[in-house]
């Protein structure tokens, strides 16, 4: 499918789907956090979409609005597209539904962003670090995180 | 709803004290991460019954290094020089992997010369890649004669390739805007020596591994992986083809000039550990062809279209671009505020998600066809941890 | 007995008019320590593959060097490799690591990341900047990687080191850490043109110059004249 047809398509699913047009290349589409699992599990499972692999999960600390943004990369071998799906979680309270029942691999892809960002995944099996121990304060990938040992580079 | 942040102290004591049966125990076995055969600092936490593996759990960071945080902090001409330290094995096909990504949102277009030489080097190093896998494998499996055959012919092909581009390891050829350097005068009479060198060598690994009985035994019917689970899993690059999936971004997504050649994309069957052996035999024989195919028709041009040390900068937007590596799919994504340094950048590293079909692959087997599954996965550490 | 004075470098003394050789004990072990070096295989990352699998490889083979006998297990070893970055998390490992290994032990740290962090040492929150803030190293080879030829020097570099080094009567001296840098203006077949006269040395000795150069321990030499200098040193009682 091109790719506006297959956002185009992919918006009708439902109505917490919309379309999210600062993605330059490929189909993306802004899920509401409650919506996700069913969505991404319909993706997987419509013949039309077959997106079978979640081939990526990445999450983005947009500070000045206050927002982590969730983006999941889907592939589909049988049509052979992409799509992204983006969901917005609040900074101060970043809880999303997992998608380890609908795609296994997301167990491990949301320990990594749990570990660096501190979303938390409801109804995750087994939330724990992933790269930094278990004692380990603050989560380092977001943008305001501070840490003695850090070093900035000599300008 | 709930949320439940769970530690590996408490998921070790949590599952040592419940159902014991009289005759064996289970215990838990800590591999790594000094291990030699978890090829850096993996480390398994194996709950086993007696040799059974009941559940692996792979336990990272020993070597995260934060690669994703420091690209934050440097333009996009030096976060390519962090990316070859990430799969070092792959180390062009990862500088090519950043810098598509910021051609592509940032607009630069190539020439075909830069095009052809990618590929080319990319393709040298998918062999250099697999020929220490052979190699090494050989050396899990506990036979150190395959280790010195396959480093004898890296060496070779190493000489190769640094005659132009002056490393052994790290190379950082690749750059945003083209080359770091034009081929050296040698190369293509070079390589085609090598290419002559190689092929009946190839064969020589047949007689020496692939038809041997132990390794065969130690080798089949091991580590069984569905293609269902592969794709579930995560899998891709030679994981998931030796499963059965015909994916492979050079052929279903071209880029490069993959296109103008003719190559074939080996596929396994049932998806054990000597299907992807065999898949990765047969792709350094693909990628001889295709270098063969492609190497007398560089065209004339520039090695480089965009000025060194000029400053990119990249709309605002997300962007996300990835190349297939010796190990799989490497997809970069690329969050742009319009400065010339991202605002963030995300490696998706092929290793980290074939990770986990070690757990559903092993599951009780023995802990001896562990090491031969695992080294069927070919991981390379530094790039799970980035 | 010329098998013996040819392959035993360091000082010899024949003793006139007899089929007796005199050395001193500290050149001996210190000739065996340095030749025979078991190096732990401790590889984290982009490093090992020079260091630890090209360096093993045929093309550049460490057994020229008598320490090809590579050990996973740190109570078997006595040389340190260190290959690859170190972070937060590993280094309690690795300290458990050079603690388990058999006296006297040696570490090399190859690579930038083992001298300062290398390329990861601003804005990493978890990069420890430089081996030796965990374990004391004795040689240094800077390389992002370096060529397994420079550790080839780093380790003929610790052989010299090993060589003029502890004593049985001052166990646990050591010389000062040093850089196995490649000075300016030095090319690779500078460094193969030393490499060959060393071991063309080592394994060819002239007696004559060894025995011209030794020097005896001032106890000995001046017994004769006065026993200030061997009071004061307090070398020589009851040895
Ligand atoms: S010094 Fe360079 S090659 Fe060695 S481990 Fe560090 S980054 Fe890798």
């Amino acid at each position: 499918m091109e790719r506006e047809a297959l956002q185009a398509a992919v918006c009708e699913l439902d109505a917490a789907v919309s379309p999210l047009d600062a993605n330059a290349d490929r189909a993306a589409v802004v899920v509401e956090a409650s919506a996700l699992p069913a969505i991404v599990r319909r993706l997987r499972d419509e013949p039309q979409f077959a997106f079978a692999q979640l081939l990526d999960h990445v999450a983005v600390d947009w500070i000045d609005r206050g927002q982590f943004e969730l983006i999941y990369q889907l592939y589909s071998f049988k049509h052979k597209h992409f799509l992204s799906v983006s969901v917005f979680v609040p900074r101060d309270d970043p809880r999303v539904p997992t998608l380890c029942r609908v795609h296994p691999v997301a167990e491990w892809q949301e320990r990594e962003v749990y570990d660096l960002f501190g979303v938390l995944y409801d109804d995750h099996p087994d939330l724990r670090r992933l790269f930094l121990e278990d004692d380990w304060v603050g989560f380092p990938l977001r943008k305001d995180y501070q840490d003695d040992f850090m070093l900035d580079r000599p300008r | 709803m709930t949320v439940e942040v769970s530690s590996l102290k408490e998921l070790v004591e949590q599952a040592s004290g419940d159902d014991r049966s009289p005759d064996t125990q289970e215990y838990f076995v800590n591999m790594g991460p000094q291990h030699p055969s978890t090829h850096g600092v993996l480390r398994l936490v194996l709950k086993l019954d007696g040799e059974r593996v009941l559940r692996c759990i792979p336990v990272l960071g020993y070597i995260h290094r934060s690669i994703e945080k420091i690209s934050e902090h440097m333009n996009y001409m030096n976060c390519v020089h962090l990316t070859d330290r990430m799969d070092y094995l792959s180390s062009i096909m990862n500088n090519w992997a950043v810098s598509k990504a910021v051609e592509e949102a940032a607009g630069i277009e190539v020439n075909s010369r830069i095009q052809y030489i990618r590929t080319i080097f990319a393709e040298l190093e998918r062999i250099q890649s697999h020929q220490l896998w052979w190699g090494v494998l050989g050396m899990d499996l506990g036979a150190f004669t395959p280790f010195l055959y396959g480093i004898r012919d890296r060496e070779v092909l190493n000489d190769v390739m640094e005659e132009t581009v002056g490393a052994r390891l790290t190379m950082n050829y690749v750059l945003p805007g083209g080359l770091m350097a034009d081929i050296h005068p040698n190369f293509v009479h070079r390589v085609k020596e090598f290419i002559k060198y190689f092929r009946p060598k190839l064969d020589e690994y047949d007689d020496l591994l692939t038809n041997n009985v132990i390794i065969q035994e130690r080798l089949r019917n091991v580590g069984i992986l569905s293609p269902q689970t592969a794709v579930q899993y995560g899998a891709t690059g030679p994981v998931l083809r030796g499963s059965g999936v015909a994916f492979d971004l050079r052929k279903d997504h071209p880029y490069g000039v993959y296109d103008q050649a003719d190559f074939e994309v080996p596929v396994g069957t049932i998806g054990d550990s000597w299907d992807r052996y065999w898949v990765r035999v047969e792709e350094m024989r693909q990628s001889l062809n295709i270098v063969e195919q492609l190497l007398d028709n560089i065209p004339p041009g520039d090695f480089l279209v965009k000025k060194l040390n000029s400053k990119i900068k990249i709309p605002e937007g997300r962007y996300y671009s990835q190349l297939e590596t010796a190990r799989g799919v490497l997809g970069v994504f690329i969050a742009s505020d319009k400065k010339d340094e991202p605002y963030r950048l995300h490696y998706r590293s092929p290793n980290f998600n074939n990770l986990w079909c070690l757990e559903p692959m092993i599951k009780g087997d023995y802990i001896a066809s562990l090491i031969g599954a695992m080294s069927s996965l070919d991981l390379v550490i530094p790039d799970i941890d980035r | 007995m010329g098998i013996v004075t040819d392959k035993l470098p360091g000082a010899l003394e024949k003793v006139p008019g007899g089929n007796v050789l005199v050395t001193r004990f500290d050149e001996i072990i210190n000739w065996a320590r340095a030749s025979s070096l078991w190096p732990l295989t401790f590889g984290t990352s982009c490093c090992a593959i020079e260091m630890l699998m090209a360096t093993g490889g045929p093309r550049h083979d460490l057994a020229r060097f008598g320490a090809e006998v590579a050990r996973p297990s740190p109570r078997q070893a006595d040389l340190l490799i260190l290959a690859g970055t170190i972070v937060k998390r590993m280094a309690p490992r690795l300290r458990t690591l050079y603690e388990q290994m058999a006296e006297p032990r040696y570490v090399i740290a190859t690579g930038a990341c083992t001298i300062s962090g290398g390329p990861f040492i601003y804005h990493s929150y978890t990069t420890v900047r430089g081996a030796d803030e965990i374990i004391p190293v004795d040689v240094y080879v800077p390389g992002c990687p370096p060529r397994p030829e420079q550790l080839f020097h780093g380790l003929l570099t610790l052989q010299k080191m090993i060589k003029e080094g502890e004593t049985i009567r001052e166990p646990g001296v050591r010389r000062k850490p040093v850089i196995s840098a490649l000075p300016e203006g030095i090319t690779l077949e500078d460094i193969q043109g030393e490499m060959k006269e060393l071991l063309v040395k080592e394994n060819v000795v002239d007696v004559q110059h060894a025995v011209d150069k030794l020097k005896w321990p001032s106890g000995l030499n001046e017994q004769s004249s006065g026993k200030s200098g061997a009071n004061e040193s307090g070398a020589g009682d009851g040895t």
